[in-house]
Order: structure tokens, then C-alpha cells, then sequence
């Protein structure tokens, strides 16, 4: 690793930001950048990376804090064009890219007007330009190829030459530095995909300096100089790779915070898993996301599927979903083998029902509570024989989730875009409360809620289960692993590693 | 990503040409077909003509709005402008004299950005928009010129005939095609463009203004057509139309479909509604030849462009369409 | 993000007035219509008047009614006019030769291509504009091919006694509509289908995670546009006896406009059949209006053309839509 100069190449000092007088985004926080080196910004969901980011490539203005670069203070960029004469530029984690230009079309979008003579295009020299920088960077690819048609990888790193070559447009002759954000650059790429960006971006390190924005553990800790770690807005940690050991282990609870590993509810007594099998999935392979799973599922057993992210986990269980199909292997539900592409309405007629913990895009917002709630159940509410919704029914099935689930709302009828996020959740987990499906999947169930709503919801998840239905688990919370799980499966880089016992799996991440 | 060899330049730029346009090859075929059934119709120099006289009507009604296609947006309005503009040099021209005729270039250009603004600020879907301004202006047109077409005469230099068989309108249609050809292609306004229909978030985030392109995209529509426009009022006989046609409404899109460009946009644009308009031409003519009937005629073209369609939405795997 | 979550106070308010807004607005219109014309010519609210207006509106509603459905899936459906105007003349030509059996005929047809329409957005993933513009290009083809331009008139009275009818003082092609109506209302509220359609115009993906076939939604709703299309068409024929249909392709914005100034947005899952009525009056009696003040064909055009406009954005629910082509 590169040695840091002894005055660093950017510097945020005391950086706040509250939106709407209300949500503190940032609080204080301090972070650096030196020569050549890459730094790593960690947190959770919500940390508050992403509005720092923001920040520093001009999008959002700070309440209070100082810009340093070079040891000088500068007043923070206004825009993405001040940030880029600053140095800094970003590549975004997704829809960065544009599929139908060509390569060097994309690499000078926005800077033509250097390449434009009597309003016409030099494309000759665009494409001259295009060749050298990429030749420069390493980056292999044909300038006249569409975006489209490299491999997700390369795109990725035509993204960053095109940061780079932005910043040294924008600076022109006084060229400094260059400072490239990289917001979970790897979340759309395969496994493989992922070494080769990392191995192009530690060549690059000669030219530039980046800050690599993540959630992912593994790649932080093996990729990054240095890490700052967020959590609630604040800056919780900061180590030097170089010269600190730190274990994934320490970088999870610096990220996850110790107050989310209390114990919120006790598991109860070891549940009695039957011996019927519901589900067995043999050598699922997807190429670029997971490769031969294969796990049995028992009647009223819950699974949990866990790994960092980017492990595949979560194309895992939206494969059982139906939202995503597998490409080789078998899925067998109930004795009756299933078809890969099948889509989630078939598979809810087999008996697997999902749910995922964004409710932006889970509920029907603009629908009151009793219509989200009896839309998966319609047929309960049928009044036979005539095709006929019966209200009274649907009240009354509402108003018994309600209850159960300790949903707190004016009525039955109140629409849920008012209901805060965990109340909405309670919503999305009631609705399978009152469809009982055989198999129920579950993904990020309880992300980003108080810890009263969480207590409510696993009670009832915990319930469920005890009347036999069967649970397939991913989230990013261990500890929720734990309480809901009868057993974990580990998971790396897509595929099995081994599988734990809730006990064991709870030593594994304590301490 | 390619692999073709070097060598061989020529070679390889055709077929290059030919894959990335297939619609070239159905034209060459059907050339082919028709002058082989009918040889002496359809080579003749009446013939000739005819195409040339149908392929000028619908491109110059067509590369307006296949400029806006390319950001994935429709516009319908280009016959309601026509029809509007004609209208306005019959009650001007008494007034103004020749001069009049510039209006609809004028109001043209100002539908076009009003559309755009529209568009942008208002967040109507497009279709709905130039739909419903297409009607407006139809009825508009139809109030102003009491209900009968009217004749204006006095403009009949833009299209005498200077080559006998080949009809003036051609000629001035070739650079009106190259400009928009050569904005498309040449100037970073097509790349813009583009990019918009690709994936407009990504355009946002790379820094382009976006809703002053998408106006601009279509204040060009509305250019394009309203240039088109005076080229068309004589190339028709010098007179304002009142009827609302289905058929030329939807003729300049089959023509678009026809040369490749996406409905979703980011690819294709003028160079290749060019292709798209003579393949038309040929398989109008074609047919009308062959079948002499004009209803079945109109039929079978119903069908290619449900056909053209669908195909060209082939590439839409994975979105959610409604 | 945290930066996204938002005060319950707030969105509370706005979406209260909105919502209000869609269904407040429409009411005040249709009476603020009738007063307007009412006081301009007194005879507007009489029998006559009435009826005059009883007719033009009935099979208008029909029609709308099924281009409601399509429209609360987020779909567009263009080729209403052409298959009202197909099954129109399907019973002008065979009804001497099939006598009544020319109505299940021509609803066949219109559901046909409903269902051509369904297939092309649904499995093709043809956006449904073009896909129904295409269509219709076909039909109007279809029946200007069969019609080969000849005016037609109608001498089977069974026929013609389906709309004409006189019940209670008013016609039977007024039962029709108002019947199609309940049914549509009856359908979109209190059915399970109803409730799925909602769901597929309100968030596509859910509704399949909640085990609704959307693709088959989706057919099914332009089905149901399509027969409504041609019913409309075959009442509308059954009343007028004959003749060269009036319609243009103009005649799908009108359509349209009521549909949208009923309260049913374009963006889809919200609205319904129930408001279409209040779109259908408003528009069939600014219709009436102005031809009693004698405003020509022209300018009734412009006019509908322009509540189509404003509806439009009147209805959009922003919040779900951030990219518009």
C-alpha cells in the first residue's frame, strides 16, 4: 500500500446535515482522502454515505462543516460541474450507464463542446481521445462497441474512466488530483465480475484516488486502504488496514452498532421440525449469481440464507419466488417438481408466498390497509357463491390483523402511505398471517424499524411457524437469524458454505 | 467486440450496413419482386414518379417526429400543424401576400416548443399530448376554414417542374434530409438525444439538461414538419385540408417502425426513416399495382405495421409495459 | 435513505385535497354544465332536450365504460372508435341475412380484437399506444374494405327495436347504457376482478406477487373493452338506422376526455367505471351544449381536445411516475 502523504488530498471536517429540520442525515463527521489510495465509507442503510456523497459532488450543500483540498479550505462545490473542477466525480451504483451510445460517445458525453468545430462533431478525434485514455487506464474495450454490448464489468470501468477523464477536463491544465466516488460500484456484477473490477481498480490507484462507497464487507476489507465506518449519521470508526488488524468481524459490529445485539425477544423453546419435506432445491445454478444450492425444507422449519451482500442470497430466495429464474438444478415444492421461468402468481398457487421489507415498492400505498390486506386473500372473503368482495368480512379479517400484529392506525380504512415504515411492514406481514401459505420467504423483514415493531412482528412470524408453515430467511441482521431460524446456511460469493445451528451461528457473530 | 477483418473495408462496412439494417435488404427485395411481376409499371417513369412524389410526402411529415422518437416520447401533432398552418396561408396570403407562407414555418416551430414545455413541466405522456393537440388544431383548422378545403393560389414556383419526372419536392427535400440527418448525426444534439431514450435517469446523472433537450427535440419537430410543411402545401396542389385522416396520420410512423428506429427510443432517427419511407413508397405502389384495390390495399399495410411493430418492440424484453 | 422519511402530517394533507380534488371536481362540472346551459336555453332540461342528450350520451357510456378498464391497468386503448364502427357496420350488412344473430356476431369480433390487443401488449410487450393504433389501422382497413364506401340503411325492425324501444319514456338503448354501467361499477367495486385490475394498474409486481396472472389481466381488460366497443357499436347502429358513420379519428378523444374528467388518472389503479358517468355526462351535455348554441363541429373538437389536456394532468398522481415519455 501506497504510503499517504502527510497532507491529505481532501478533507470534510464536522460535515452536518438535517433535512426538513427534522432528519439529522449527518452529524459531524470527518473524513480524509490521500494520494493513491482508496477509502472505504461503510454503513448501513440509511447511514448516511450517500448524502456525504452527495455532498462532496455538489448535489446537496452542508448545514455546517469544511472542505479541504490539498490543505487549503475551498468552499463546497454548488454542483456536479464545481465538484468535477474540484477533482471529485462519482460513478453511480446504478443507471449510470447508457446502453445505446457507444463507447466513446459515453466516455465524452458532456464535454463535446471541446471536440466541436462549426458545430460539428470531430468524431475522429473523440475517438482518438477515447483509445488513449482507455489505453492509458488499461481498460480494454473497442470505442465503436455500444455500451450495451460489453460485459457489466467493462461498463463499470468505462464509467470510471469516464469520472477521471471528466475531472482532468473540468481542471484542464491546472490538473491536481482526482478524487472518484464509487457508490456500491459492484452491487450489479457477477463474482467473477467483481475480481476483474477490483484488480483494474487497484491499477488505476497510480492515477487516482477513490473513495468506495459499500456495504460489503469482504471487499472493503481486502480492496481498501483505509475506512471510515457511518452509522446513524455519525462517524462510529475509523481504521487504518495498513496498519491496524481488524477482523470482518470488528467492521460488522462497528457497522451494526452494540446496541442492536441485545437480545430483543427470547427464542423460545426449540421447535419440533416435522419430517415432511415441503421444498428441496438440488444444485440451483444461476450463472454470475449463485452456483449449486441445494438445501431441504421441512414443514414448519425456517431457513435462513446468509452472507454478505452481494453473496447471492437475495437472488437465491427471489429465485424460489418466482421473480427470478434459475438456469440449471431443480426445485421440487410439495413431491412436484417447477418449472424455472415460472412467474410469482403460479408460484403463490403452489403454496410459496414472498415478502420483502421495502414496502415502497411491497404495499399498495395509495390503498387503504383492509384492501392490501385482503387483496392475497380475496377468496376468503368471497361471499359465496355469487363473485361478490363481502366488506363486512374484509373489515373483520383486517381488524383481526390489526390486533394481532399491534398495527397502530385510525381504522381499517386508513391508507397506508400515512402509517409509518413499521406499522407498513406489519401491514406486508399481515397479509400472509391470514393467507397461511405452506411456504412463506422472507427478505429484509424488519429493515430499518423501532425495535417495538420488530418484537410485534417476530411474535407473529414466530407464531406462524409454530402452526407449520414453513420460512426461508434473508436479511442483513444476524440477529434476527437467530431468533427466527431453525438453521443458517452460510453463503460466499454464490455458493454453500456450511450450515449452523441458531446457537452455533449466534456465536459465530457475537463476539 | 467486433471481430470483422480489416482488410477487406468496403466489404465489411456493407455488411456491417446490411446487418445493422436489415430493412434494406426487404427494400431491395421488393424491388426486385414488384419489377419482376410487373415490369413495365412499375419501372416505368410514371411509376417513378409516383414513388418520388409519395416518398417526399411522408418523409418530410416523417422526420420531424422521428427526431422525438429517438428520446422515447411520440409526437402526433405533425398533420394538425399541416393542416393548420395550410389554413392560415389561405387566410393570410390575401393579406401578406407571398410572404405568408413563412407564418407556418413560425407557428410551427412555436407548436413544437409549446409541446415541448408541455411536456416537460406538465408530465403528460406524450402520446396523450401531441394527441390531443393533433385534434385541437384539426378542429381549429376546420372552424377557420369553414368546413370546405380551400385552394391558395400564387405559390406554384416552390414545386414547377424543373427535371420532368422527377418532381421539384424531391429536390428540395434532399437538404431539409441532410440537415436532419446531419443534426442527428453530426452535432452532439442526436448523441444527446440518444442518450435521453437510452436511459434518461443516466443522462440526467452524466449531466446533461434534460428537459431542454426534450424541448429542443421537439421545437426541431415542429421545424422539420413546419419546413416540410411548405414543401407539402404545393407538393398537394396548393390547398388546405380539412379532414382528419387515420391513414396520414399513421403512414409517417409505419415509415419510422419500417426503417428501425426503436419506439422506446435511443437508437435510429432520420438517416434511417429515410429507408423506412422508400421501402413504404415501394410496398404501397407495389401493392396498389398488384391489387388495384384500395381498401385491401390499406388493409395489408394496417398489417405491416402491426407487424413492424411488434418486431421493433422485440428488444423490450424485461420492462414492464402497459 | 433516512433523508426520505417523511412527517405522517404531510403527505396526510396533500393527499386528502387530492384525492378530494378528483372527486369533488368532476361533480362541480357536470352541475355547473347543466346550470350554464339551462339558463342560455330553457328547453335544454326538457323532454325533448333531454332525450336528445339521453341518446348521445348511451352508447358513448357504453364504450367508455370499457375503455375505463383498460385505462385503470395504466393502458391506452386506441382502437375503440374503429371496432365500435366495425361492429356498427357488421350489423348494417348482415342483418338481413342473420337477423339478430348479427349481435353476437359482431361482439364476437370486437372481442376478438380486444383480445389481439391483450396479446400484443401483454405477451409482445408492444407499449399499448402503438399496439392499439396498429389495430385499429387494421380494422378501420377491415371496414372500409367491407363497407366499400356505400351507405347502408337498416330495414329489420327486431333489430332496430333494441335501442328504440320506448319503456317508461325513454329508450332502450338508455337501459343498455345504464345497465352496462351498474355492471361495470358492480364489477370494478365489488368484484374480485375488479379489485385484481385495480391491482395491476397500481403496482404490477405486487399484484403478481399476490397471485394475480397480470398477463392475463391485462388480455382480459382489453377483452372487455373491445365487447363493450362493440355493443356500443351495435346500438349505436341499431338507433340510427343506417348511414355513414359519423365518426372519425377524432372520435377517440372525446372518448378519452371522459374518461380521464371522470376522475380515472392515466397512470392507472385508481378512478373507475363509477366516475366514468360523471366524465360521459359532462362531455355528452358540453356536446349537446354547443350544438344548441350552434358552435360548429370544429371548435366542439377543440374543446374536447382541450379537457383531454387538462384532465390529464389534472389526474396524474406524480408521486408514482418520475420519468414520462
Amino acid at each position: 500500500m501506497a504510503t499517504p502523504m502527510d497532507c491529505a488530498l481532501l478533507e470534510v471536517k464536522g460535515v452536518s446535515k438535517t433535512f426538513d429540520g427534522v432528519v439529522r442525515a449527518l452529524d459531524d463527521v470527518t473524513i480524509s482522502v490521500h494520494q493513491n489510495e482508496i477509502v472505504g465509507v461503510v454503513g448501513e442503510n440509511g447511514a448516511g454515505k450517500s448524502t456525504l456523497m452527495k455532498i462532496l459532488v455538489g448535489v446537496y450543500t452542508p448545514d455546517k462543516g469544511e472542505l479541504y483540498c490539498g490543505g487549503k479550505q475551498v468552499p463546497f462545490p454548488k454542483n456536479p460541474k464545481e465538484a468535477a473542477i474540484r477533482g471529485i466525480s462519482t460513478v453511480y451504483q446504478e443507471k449510470g450507464v447508457i446502453p445505446l451510445l457507444r463507447v466513446y460517445q459515453f466516455l465524452l458525453l458532456g464535454h463535446e463542446d471541446k471536440y466541436v468545430k462549426f458545430s460539428r462533431l470531430q468524431t475522429d478525434r473523440m475517438k482518438k481521445q477515447a483509445r488513449e485514455i482507455l489505453e492509458e487506464l488499461h481498460v480494454k474495450c473497442d470505442v465503436e462497441s455500444y455500451m450495451y454490448e460489453l460485459p457489466l464489468s467493462t461498463q463499470k470501468m468505462v464509467e470510471i474512466v469516464r469520472a477521471i477523464l471528466s475531472v482532468r477536463l473540468a481542471q484542464g491544465d491546472d490538473h491536481m488530483m482526482s478524487i472518484i466516488i464509487l457508490d456500491e460500484p459492484t452491487a450489479p456484477l457477477t463474482i467473477e465480475e467483481r475480481r476483474e473490477l477490483f484488480g483494474d481498480l487497484l491499477e488505476m490507484k497510480k492515477n487516482a484516488s477513490f473513495i468506495f462507497v459499500s456495504h460489503i464487507i469482504p471487499e472493503v476489507m481486502e480492496f481498501t486502504d483505509r475506512v471510515h465506518v457511518l452509522r446513524d449519521g455519525k462517524l462510529v470508526a475509523q481504521y487504518d488496514l495498513s496498519k491496524e488488524k481488524i477482523t470482518e468481524k470488528d467492521l460488522f459490529r462497528a457497522i451494526v452498532g452494540r446496541e442492536s445485539l441485545e437480545t430483543i425477544y427470547k427464542a423460545e423453546d426449540k421447535r419440533v421440525v416435522s419430517e415432511e419435506l415441503v421444498l428441496t432445491a438440488k444444485d440451483l445454478t444461476k450463472q454470475g449469481c449463485y452456483y449449486d444450492v441445494s438445501f431441504d425444507l421441512h414443514k414448519g422449519e425456517c431457513l435462513g440464507i446468509f452472507g454478505p451482500a452481494g453473496s447471492g442470497k437475495s437472488e437465491i430466495i427471489k429465485t424460489i419466488a418466482g421473480l427470478v429464474s434459475f438456469e440449471e438444478g431443480d426445485l421440487t415444492v410439495k413431491g412436484q417438481k417447477v418449472k424455472a421461468d415460472e412467474l410469482p402468481h403460479a408460484r403463490l398457487g403452489k403454496g410459496i408466498g414472498y415478502f420483502s421489507g421495502e414496502t415502497g415498492k411491497e404495499l399498495f400505498l395509495n390503498w387503504p390497509i383492509a384492501k392490501n390486506i385482503s387483496l392475497v386473500n380475496i377468496e376468503k372473503i368471497v361471499r359465496k357463491p355469487m363473485p361478490v368482495i363481502s366488506f363486512d368480512a374484509e373489515k373483520k379479517m383486517t381488524e383481526r390483523v390489526m390486533a394481532k400484529l399491534r398495527i397502530k392506525a385510525p381504522s381499517a380504512n386508513t391508507d397506508c402511505f400515512s402509517l409509518s415504515g413499521g406499522n407498513k411492514q406489519k401491514v406486508s406481514v399481515g397479509k400472509w398471517v391470514e393467507r397461511t401459505p405452506a411456504i412463506l420467504l422472507l427478505e429484509d423483514p424488519t429493515i430499518g424499524i423501532d425495535v417495538g415493531a420488530r418484537a410485534d412482528i417476530y411474535e407473529t412470524i414466530l407464531e406462524m411457524q409454530k402452526n407449520g408453515i414453513s420460512m426461508i430467511l434473508v436479511s442483513d441482521d444476524p440477529k434476527e437469524y437467530s431468533v427466527l431460524c431453525d438453521k443458517i446456511m452460510y453463503i460466499k460469493e454464490g455458493r454453500m458454505q456450511r450450515v449452523f445451528s441458531p446457537e452455533e451461528f449466534g456465536e459465530v457473530t457475537k463476539a | 467486440m467486433t471481430t470483422l477483418a480489416r482488410s477487406r473495408p468496403i466489404t465489411t462496412a456493407i455488411t456491417q450496413t446490411l446487418k445493422t439494417h436489415p430493412v434494406i435488404l426487404a427494400l431491395i427485395a421488393l424491388f426486385l419482386l414488384f419489377s419482376a411481376l410487373y415490369p413495365e409499371r412499375f419501372l416505368g417513369p410514371l411509376n417513378f414518379s409516383t414513388i418520388l412524389r409519395q416518398f417526399v410526402t411522408l418523409i418530410l411529415f416523417a422526420l420531424g417526429p422521428s427526431i422525438v422518437i429517438v428520446t422515447g416520447s411520440l409526437d402526433l401533432s405533425y398533420v394538425g400543424i399541416y393542416m393548420l398552418g395550410s389554413v392560415l396561408v389561405w387566410l393570410l396570403t390575401p393579406i401578406l401576400g407571398l410572404v405568408s407562407i413563412v407564418v407556418i414555418l413560425h407557428l410551427e416551430v412555436a407548436t413544437g416548443f409549446l409541446i415541448g414545455v408541455i411536456q416537460v413541466k406538465a408530465r403528460i405522456p406524450s402520446f396523450i399530448l401531441t394527441l390531443s393537440l393533433l385534434v385541437i388544431y384539426s378542429g381549429l383548422t376546420a372552424y377557420l376554414a369553414g368546413g370546405y378545403p380551400r385552394s391558395v393560389k400564387g405559390y406554384e414556383f416552390i414545386t414547377a417542374t424543373l427535371i420532368p419526372n422527377l418532381p421539384t419536392a424531391f429536390l428540395w427535400s434532399i437538404p431539409i434530409i441532410a440537415a436532419a440527418v446531419f443534426i442527428m448525426k453530426g452535432t452532439r444534439i442526436g448523441t444527446y438525444l440518444s442518450a435521453i431514450g437510452s436511459n434518461e435517469e443516466g443522462a440526467r446523472l452524466a449531466g446533461i439538461n434534460v428537459d431542454r433537450y426534450k424541448i429542443l427535440a421537439f421545437t426541431l419537430s415542429g421545424l422539420f414538419t413546419g419546413i416540410g410543411s411548405i414543401i407539402l402545401f404545393q407538393h398537394h396542389g396548393g390547398s388546405a385540408t380539412v379532414e382528419l385522416n387515420l391513414n396520414t396520420m399513421v403512414w409517417p410512423l409505419l415509415a419510422i417502425v419500417l426503417g428501425g428506429t426503436s419506439l422506446m427510443g435511443g437508437s435510429g432517427g432520420p438517416q434511417r426513416t429515410i429507408l423506412g419511407a422508400l421501402t413504404f413508397t415501394v410496398v404501397n405502389r407495389g401493392l396498389v399495382l398488384a391489387l388495384l384495390n384500395p381498401e385491401a390495399v390499406q388493409l395489408l399495410l394496417g398489417l405491416l405495421l402491426i407487424v413492424s411493430i411488434v418486431v421493433s418492440s422485440r428488444g423490450l424484453k424485461g420492462v414492464t409495459v402497459t | 435513505m433516512k433523508g426520505e422519511k417523511m412527517i405522517a402530517g404531510r403527505p396526510l394533507a396533500r393527499g386528502w385535497l387530492r384525492s378530494n380534488t378528483t372527486t369533488i371536481g368532476p361533480i362541480l362540472a357536470a352541475v355547473a354544465i347543466i346550470a350554464v346551459f339551462q339558463v342560455i336555453n330553457p328547453d335544454f332540461l326538457s323532454y325533448n332536450g333531454l332525450i336528445t342528450l339521453v341518446y348521445a350520451m348511451s352508447y358513448f357510456l357504453i364504450a367508455a365504460c370499457g375503455l375505463t378498464f383498460v385505462i385503470m391497468t395504466g393502458s391506452f386503448d386506441f382502437s375503440v372508435v374503429s371496432v365500435l364502427k366495425l361492429a356498427a357496420l357488421l350489423s348494417v350488412l348482415y342483418v338481413d341475412r342473420l337477423g339478430l344473430w348479427v349481435v353476437p356476431l359482431a361482439l364476437l369480433v370486437s372481442v376478438g380484437f380486444g383480445f389481439i390487443n391483450g396479446l400484443f401488449v401483454a405477451k409482445f410487450k408492444v407499449p399499448s399506444f402503438m399496439a392499439t393504433l396498429g389495430v385499429s389501422v387494421v380494422v378501420e382497413g377491415i371496414a372500409l374494405y367491407l363497407s366499400k364506401g356505400f351507405l347502408h340503411v337498416i330495414n329489420n325492425e327486431t333489430f332496430r327495436a333494441l335501442a328504440t324501444t320506448f319503456i317508461a319514456g325513454l329508450p332502450s338503448i338508455f337501459y343498455w347504457a345504464m345497465g352496462i354501467w351498474i355492471l361495470s361499477t358492480f364489477i370494478a367495486l365489488v368484484t374480485p376482478f375488479g379489485r385484481r385490475i385495480y391491482a395491476v394498474g397500481g403496482n404490477p409486481i405486487s399484484a403478481g406477487l399476490s397471485g394475480i396472472n397480470v398477463a392475463w389481466y391485462r388480455i382480459y381488460v382489453f377483452m372487455l373493452s373491445g365487447l363493450f366497443a362493440g355493443l356500443a357499436g351495435v346500438l349505436y347502429m341499431a338507433n340510427w338506422g343506417g348511414g355513414s358513420m359519423e365518426l372519425g379519428a377524432d372520435a377517440a378523444i372525446p372518448l378519452f376526455a371522459s374518461v380521464v374528467a371522470g376522475g380515472t388518472a392515466l397512470t392507472g389503479g385508481v378512478g373507475g367505471p363509477h366516475r366514468t358517468l360523471l366524465g360521459v355526462i359532462i362531455i355528452t351535455w358540453i356536446q349537446a351544449g354547443m350544438f344548441m348554441l350552434a358552435v360548429g363541429r370544429d371548435i366542439q373538437v377543440v374543446t374536447f381536445g382541450l379537457i383531454a389536456l387538462v384532465m390529464s394532468i389534472a389526474t396524474i398522481d406524480w408521486r408514482r411516475i418520475t420519468i414520462i415519455k
